[in-house]
């Protein structure tokens, strides 16, 4: 009986070391995909119900609609506009292809970390030596990461349905259904492309990059077929194009679901058969493992962040130049669509603005978001140098704590502040192609405005590293989501005074509509560096902690 | 007498109830190699990141070279250099990038001295970190802590993952700064690196340094092994005083002889020994000798416990 019960004891292990590595993984990717299940949820859902409330009669739908359906330059960057004098045409229209980006940057970052980021910190190694092989441990990755997206679908889809329940916006629930199925279909199939990149890859920055230049092109080759240039068949061609082709709500077509299945099938099979093939820590395209050495920046510890922080500092700022040039464009027109729902020009009226100012003051506030995730990266980064261990180099030679940790939080700061400088120069340029009479000094003014918050969630991000540094990553993030939640609930939702100040971004003027509040935005950096030197004095006490 | 490169006194590290390391009391000389011993999670690393003030104590204080490893950490360090027994380095940056860097950040360069350690230690420096092997990892952070020429080293089992050449390369390096006056002090689990190294011995366990001296003051730890082969029949050598382990085959009698050896000179004066060969316990045999005993909760485990108090 004792034997037996042994055994069965053995074979309980037995089947729990064969899904370590698939429940390790999925427990990450559930934790990820909840939140942003949350994020696509609420995105979606304040949309709908902005739109509802702020276009209420069939002529301000009618002008939203004319003046939207026909703008090219509009259509390339976010997708035609398809029934957008109906709620559901506007929320499909507003969001699917933005949320199908942001859920391609966290498929691709999601796969990259699972199948790179773990090989490359020695962890995969310590699991291969167990009862698995490469290729089933990569095949458990996916399956777990496969988890992440279930629940990332599953919050985006019960929030829908619930917010489609309401009469204001009254979408099915097997549309709504659908449209989260739409609106994660990028995620999924960029976790595959994520996964292949990483067996193609020596680094997860390398695997990322590679990842990230075919969501490049995959958006590239949507814009030009969405361009009215006659080049629609493109949309075949690029997996954000399959996206736009299900047409969630406005004449669903599953057809495309064909494509998107045979990509993860496909990058899936080669992900297996790859990571069955190759070496540990080897990659598939040759690596580059010798380079010439470039020591300009590499005299003291800030300049070592500087180098190291770089090329993600660059790909940020590009972004921001990006999203920011794309607001430019869209806002005179934008701006007209506002003037013709009466409610919202009676909002925008308060705040001393209408047209294309008005438009801005509400993009920057996703400016604000973007910019802030630079500030929250860069801490997450000053983390990993002292959980990974490689701060000891410094710390062993004469560099002190503070005047390490002081030129990390600069490198963090001078971030934020020239992503708020890009953002209002970009935003600015973009406008002024389409001479919407946005002036350059009020622009740039606003793009400066987003940079106060960024700074607060850098200082009391600082402050947690000093003083429970195992919490750095999380309490930063979550500070960065819950104060965006609040402010886009908030906005549509009346919430008490009390939840909405808790939120960062609630503190920032509506600039360009209205004049910077330099007092608030000084009180946010203020607090800010209060919290980032109160975390100086607390780790210069503490010890260095590894993971 | 001048300034101790090293001194704690009642140096501790608790983290809740597990004491890391418990009232260290510890001297090391200028120009001395001193060998710091003890199984893992004796404290060892525990001590040189408490030196390092990578940690802070608990209790007690340490200094290198009279500066306060709290209040002055930044002046000690202009005087050390560290050696970690695992490379963790930044992995885009190339092997001549990272010693760059790290000699910058020392404020002391000597590129000679560093040229002539990569061809010593046998490195390519032009490689990213991320595509060197473990060893050849170990190798960089050894050239780039011995480039600077520190009046102290701090090398916490530097060389891990090592194969035997660069081992011998190693040894010879810290010959070499031996005999320029630096201060070494080695945490290892090589007993005969240490054994070959060492001017003086620490052994710690369970973060309480147990004993501490040269390997002759330590001789006492362990038996003088004794060999002799006898021209005719082996007579009973089990009862003269301080003989233990005795084995005999042939006309050929093994023993081990704690204490003086006398007793026994004196039976075998008389039995017609033909040969005799005596050997003093090597470092591995005292350490084994040590830890045996306090395992085995003997006497010695007071005595240890005793002298490191």
């Amino acid at each position: 009986m004792q034997a037996e019960l042994a055994l069965g004891g053995v074979a309980a292990k037995d089947r729990s070391a064969a899904t370590l590595i698939a429940r390790q993984t999925a427990r990450r990717a559930v934790r990820s995909g909840a939140v942003w299940g949350y994020v696509f949820g609420a995105y979606l859902a304040t949309q709908a119900l902005a739109y509802a409330s702020s276009y209420k009669t069939p002529a301000s739908r009618a002008r939203l609609a004319a003046e939207f359906g026909a703008n090219a330059g509009i259509s390339a960057l976010v997708g035609p506009a398809r029934d957008i004098q109906t709620v559901a045409g506007f929320t499909v229209w507003k969001c699917l292809a933005v949320l199908a980006v942001v859920g391609a940057v966290w498929g691709l970052l999601l796969g990259t970390k699972a199948l790179r980021g773990e090989e490359d910190a020695g962890r995969w190694e310590l699991l291969l030596a167990g009862q698995t092989t490469p290729r089933a441990a990569a095949g458990q990755a996916l399956a777990g990461l496969g988890c992440g997206v279930v629940v990332l679908f599953s919050l985006t889809a019960v929030i829908t349905v619930v917010v489609g329940h309401s009469s204001k916006v009254s979408i099915g629930p097997g549309g709504a259904i659908f449209l989260a199925l739409a609106v994660v279909a990028a995620a999924a199939m960029f976790l595959a492309v994520g996964a292949f990149a990483s067996q193609l890859a020596a680094t997860r920055h390398q695997a990322s990059a590679y990842a990230g230049g075919f969501l490049a092109v995959a958006y590239a080759l949507r814009m030009v077929a969405d361009s009215g240039t006659g080049l629609g068949w493109l949309r075949w061609a690029s997996p954000l194009g399959w996206v736009e082709e299900l047409h969630p709500l406005t004449g669903a077509s599953p057809l495309a679901l064909l494509p998107m299945v045979g990509l993860i099938s496909v990058l899936s099979y080669f992900t297996l058969r790859l990571a069955g093939r190759r070496d540990l820590r080897a990659s598939t395209f040759a690596d580059r493992a010798s380079a010439v050495p470039r020591t300009r920046l590499l005299s003291g510890p800030t300049g070592l962040n500087l180098r190291l922080a770089r090329p993600g500092l660059t790909a940020w700022g590009v972004g921001i130049a990006a999203y920011g040039l794309v607001l430019g464009l869209v806002a005179k027109s934008a701006g007209s669509a506002i003037s013709g729902s009466s409610s919202l020009t009676r909002a925008f009226s308060r705040l001393g603005a209408v047209g294309a100012e008005a438009y801005l003051a509400v993009a920057f506030l996703l400016m604000a978001i973007l910019v802030s995730f630079v500030g929250a990266g860069q801490l997450s980064a000053t983390r990993s140098e002292e959980a990974e261990g490689r701060l000891d180099n410094l710390l062993v030679r004469p560099v002190s704590r503070s005047r390490w940790y002081a030129g990390r939080l600069l490198v963090a700061s001078a971030a934020l502040i020239a992503g708020g400088l890009i953002a209002g120069i970009f935003a600015w340029l973009g406008a002024a192609s389409q001479h919407s009479g946005v002036d350059f000094s009020s622009v740039l003014e606003a793009g400066l405005n987003v940079v106060p918050p960024g700074l607060c969630i850098l200082g009391i991000g600082a402050l947690v590293f000093g003083v429970a540094p195992r919490a750095t990553t999380m309490a930063t993030y979550g500070l960065l989501v819950w104060s965006f939640l609040v402010e886009l609930v908030g906005s549509v939702v009346g919430l008490n005074h009390f939840v909405l100040d808790t939120s960062v971004f609630h503190q920032m003027a509506a600039a360009p509509a209205v004049a910077p509040d330099w007092v608030t935005g000084g009180a946010l950096v203020g607090l800010g560096a209060a919290a980032a030197l109160a975390g100086g004095v607390a780790l210069r006490l503490r010890d260095l902690k590894s993971e | 007498m001048g300034v101790f490169a090293v001194r704690t006194e009642g140096l501790s590290k608790h983290y809740g109830a597990v004491h890391a390391l418990h009232g260290l009391n510890l001297e090391v000389s200028q120009g001395e190699v001193v060998g710091y011993l003890g199984p893992n999670g004796a404290g060892k690393t525990t001590t040189i990141r408490l030196l390092l003030g990578l940690i802070r104590p608990t209790a007690g204080r340490a200094e290198i070279f009279g500066l306060d490893c709290e209040r002055q950490l930044v002046d000690a360090h202009r005087h050390l250099a560290y050696v970690a027994g695992e490379a963790s380095l930044w992995p885009s940056l190339t092997g001549a990038e990272t010693l760059h860097l790290l000699a910058r950040v020392q404020a002391r360069r000597d590129d000679a001295y560093r040229d002539e350690l990569i061809s010593r230690f046998d490195l390519d420096p032009s490689k990213k970190v991320r595509a060197y092997s473990k060893g050849n990892r170990q190798k960089l952070i050894l050239i780039a802590a011995l480039m600077t020429r520190p009046a102290l080293l701090l090398l916490d089992e530097p060389t891990s993952g090592l194969d035997p050449l660069m081992e011998q390369a190693f040894r010879l390096c810290v010959h070499e700064a031996r005999e320029r006056g630096q201060t070494v002090f080695l945490s290892s689990h090589i007993l005969s690196e240490v054994e070959a190294l060492c001017d003086r011995v620490g052994i710690l366990r369970q973060g309480l340094l147990v004993e501490m001296g040269t390997l002759a003051e330590m001789r006492h730890l362990s038996a003088l092994s004794v060999e002799a082969t006898f021209a005719g029949e082996v007579p009973d050598l089990s009862r003269v005083p301080g003989v233990a382990s005795l084995e005999v085959a042939g006309h050929v009698a093994r023993c081990q002889v704690r204490g003086s050896i006398e007793p026994l000179l004196k039976v075998l004066a008389v039995a017609g020994v033909t040969e005799l060969l005596s050997r003093e316990p090597s470092l591995e045999e005292l350490f084994l000798a040590l830890y045996g005993a306090v395992d085995a909760g003997g006497a010695a485990s007071d005595s240890a416990l005793d002298h490191a108090g």
